[in-house]
């Protein structure tokens, strides 16, 4: 919303931004990384979706429209100096660990945990896994419009506690959170969701990842040091604070790094899911922001049809308010991802299923009363404009016309617009007879995956990193 | 590097990456709302189709002669067709001889 009232201000167009009470804060600061830090606001007392129609409209007139007039009418403030900042390879600071942490913490440049000291040592054993030089930009991160670059990806590798070698996987990272189509300048909003990370490729061994019993757990340098990699690098580059720019009314801590099996992968002749997202490079990540997902248990039986029913059932119950993303803002864009394991999946492969066929039989079994979509979307949450019906929808063009094949409310709709839709990973203990379903935040952390680029002595450097 | 107490010593960079835009002012302000344009933008969230209806009548009813353009002329600032609806923004002010903006909603 300010992002527009920036645009309008460039073009000689005075503007009132309209925002509720909690938001004064992410407002002014997000307004300094447009470039417009005076770009006024006009308050919106409390938090609309609680109030009347009487109480909006008293709030309104006797607050918000004399605001909207100052806003109008009344210069701000003129901007300031600006404040000079850092070099990159300038030292910010000497000290002890402690006392390197505890200055790191007061800037907010840490996460509350210990860092490692980004020292200019340290951080060119990182530069030499890249055949890239360190002012190398990969883009300019929103909401700061700070410039991405191989050298910070480094700094922010060191402090994470991520070995050297890890470095193309990082850099691979950043270009996918630089992409448009991901849309990190939505990582702060109120949802809270969390950027989930998979792994593909040689990599997993080479660098030893894990990718069996406990994969989404802590523990393991490689998937712990990288999920974390990615938190500090929001927070440093494009500048996601708490109670400032990142506004997740309960968000999430970082996840860890999945890694695919694909061993198990292979013997069973499925795709990985980086080439399901149109990328075969030898190694390649994969960035999606979840709101939320939970353990599918003992699933029962050795046959698709006994197997498929419960998976469908718990992909449609983690699903629940998401399904905006499938009918209203960004329509089509909500990306629900199941993770089987390794015995799951070899089960189901068994009963002749490749994963394009598992999809389309989820996609068929997937359902729920359409009447339950249009409360979570209409009449539970109030962020689909008008509150349309899925036929008012159908008949609009925003979603396929397979939502509306009847009038009757309890009739059986998808919770995606295509089995493509649906992402399938297959990870975790190989014996053990659990999945695992995240529902998915669609446009605002849609599925990207970039491919990783080796530096070119790779073997040598591999080599040598291994021998420390 | 060690100090006395044998403690190391660590001499840390910036973990930021510079800034790329330049601090600007805001467009100039208006005299009065009287006979202006005011453009209405909506990232169609939190209930701005019932808010704008309410600044239209308090606005009008203080200033005469003040002319809205409907949100729904430019389309939503958020979503799927954010980057084209303020790609599109500045020309399409200008085609509409809009005067000032009220953009909504943040919450």
């Amino acid at each position: 919303m300010l992002r527009a009232s920036a645009v309008a201000e460039r073009a000689g167009v005075p503007t009132a931004s309209l925002v509720c009470e909690g938001f004064r804060g992410q407002a002014a600061t997000t307004a300094t990384g447009l470039g417009l830090p005076g770009l006024p606001t006009a308050l919106v007392p409390g938090h609309v979706d609680v109030q009347s129609a009487e109480e909006l409209r008293r709030n309104v007139a006797s607050v918000t429209v004399d605001a909207v007039i100052r806003n109008l009418t009344e210069a701000p403030a003129r901007v300031g100096a600006a404040v000079v900042e850092p070099k990159p390879a300038d030292i910010v600071f000497e000290g002890d660990l402690d006392e390197v942490n505890r200055f790191f913490y007061e800037n907010d440049w840490g996460d509350g945990l210990p860092i490692v000291p980004p020292t200019p040592d340290r951080v060119a054993e990182f530069l030499r896994f890249s055949d890239r030089p360190g002012e190398t930009a990969l883009g300019v991160l929103l909401p700061d419009r700070r410039r991405a670059t191989i050298w910070n990806v480094a700094v922010n590798g060191v402090m994470a506690g991520c070995r050297p070698e890890y470095m193309p996987i990082l850099v691979a990272l950043v270009e996918a959170m630089a992409d448009p189509r991901y849309g990190v300048e939505h990582s702060g909003n109120t949802p809270g969701a969390e950027t989930l990370i998979i792994l593909n490729g040689p990599l997993i061994k080479e660098l030893g990842f894990n990718y069996e019993q406990g994969a989404l757990r802590d523990g393991v340098q490689a998937n712990t040091s990288i999920g974390r990699f990615w938190r500090l690098y929001l927070r440093n580059v494009a500048g996601f604070l708490h109670h400032r720019t990142d506004k997740g009314t309960f968000g999430n801590t970082w996840r860890v790094v999945l890694a695919e099996n694909e061993d198990a992968l292979r013997r069973i002749g499925w795709t990985t899911i980086a080439a399901d997202e149109g990328v075969l490079a030898d190694n390649a990540v994969t960035i999606a922001r979840y709101t939320g997902g939970g353990v599918i248990a003992s699933v029962f039986g050795n046959t698709p049809d006994r197997m498929l029913p419960y998976l469908a059932d718990s992909l449609v119950t983690k699903v629940g308010w998401e399904l905006l993303f499938t009918v209203g803002m960004g329509a089509g864009s909500q990306r629900p991802l199941l993770i089987l394991s390794p015995i799951l999946a070899e089960t189901l492969a068994r009963g002749g299923l490749d994963k394009q066929q598992l999809k389309e039989r989820l996609f068929e079994l997937v359902r729920i009363p359409a009447a339950k979509l249009e409360r979570y979307v209409g009449e539970w949450t109030n962020l689909v404009p008008g509150r349309p019906t899925l036929t008012e929808l159908v008949k609009s063009g925003q979603i396929p016309a397979l939502f509306a094949e009847s009038d009757d409310p309890e009739r059986l709709v998808p919770i995606v617009c295509r089995a493509e839709d649906l992402m399938i990973a297959v990870s975790g203990d190989p014996l053990r007879t659990n999945a695992y379903a995240f529902a998915h935040n669609g446009i605002l952390g849609f599925p990207t995956t970039k491919p990783v680029r080796l530096p070119a002595e790779w073997p040598r450097l591999l080599r040598e990193a291994r021998a420390r | 590097m060690t100090r006395s107490d044998g403690r190391e010593i660590y001499r840390v960079v910036w973990p930021r990456g510079a800034g790329t835009v330049r601090a600007s002012d805001v467009a100039p302000r208006l005299s009065t709302l009287e006979g202006k344009t005011i453009g209405q933008l909506w990232d169609d969230l939190f209930r701005g189709d019932e808010i704008f209806p309410i600044l239209e009548e308090e606005l009008g009813r203080r200033f005469p002669g003040v002319r809205f353009v409907r949100y729904d002329t430019f389309g939503s600032t958020h979503g799927r067709d954010e980057q084209r609806v303020l790609a599109e923004l500045p020309a399409r002010l200008k085609e509409l001889e809009v005067d000032a903006v009220i953009s909504g909603m943040a919450c």
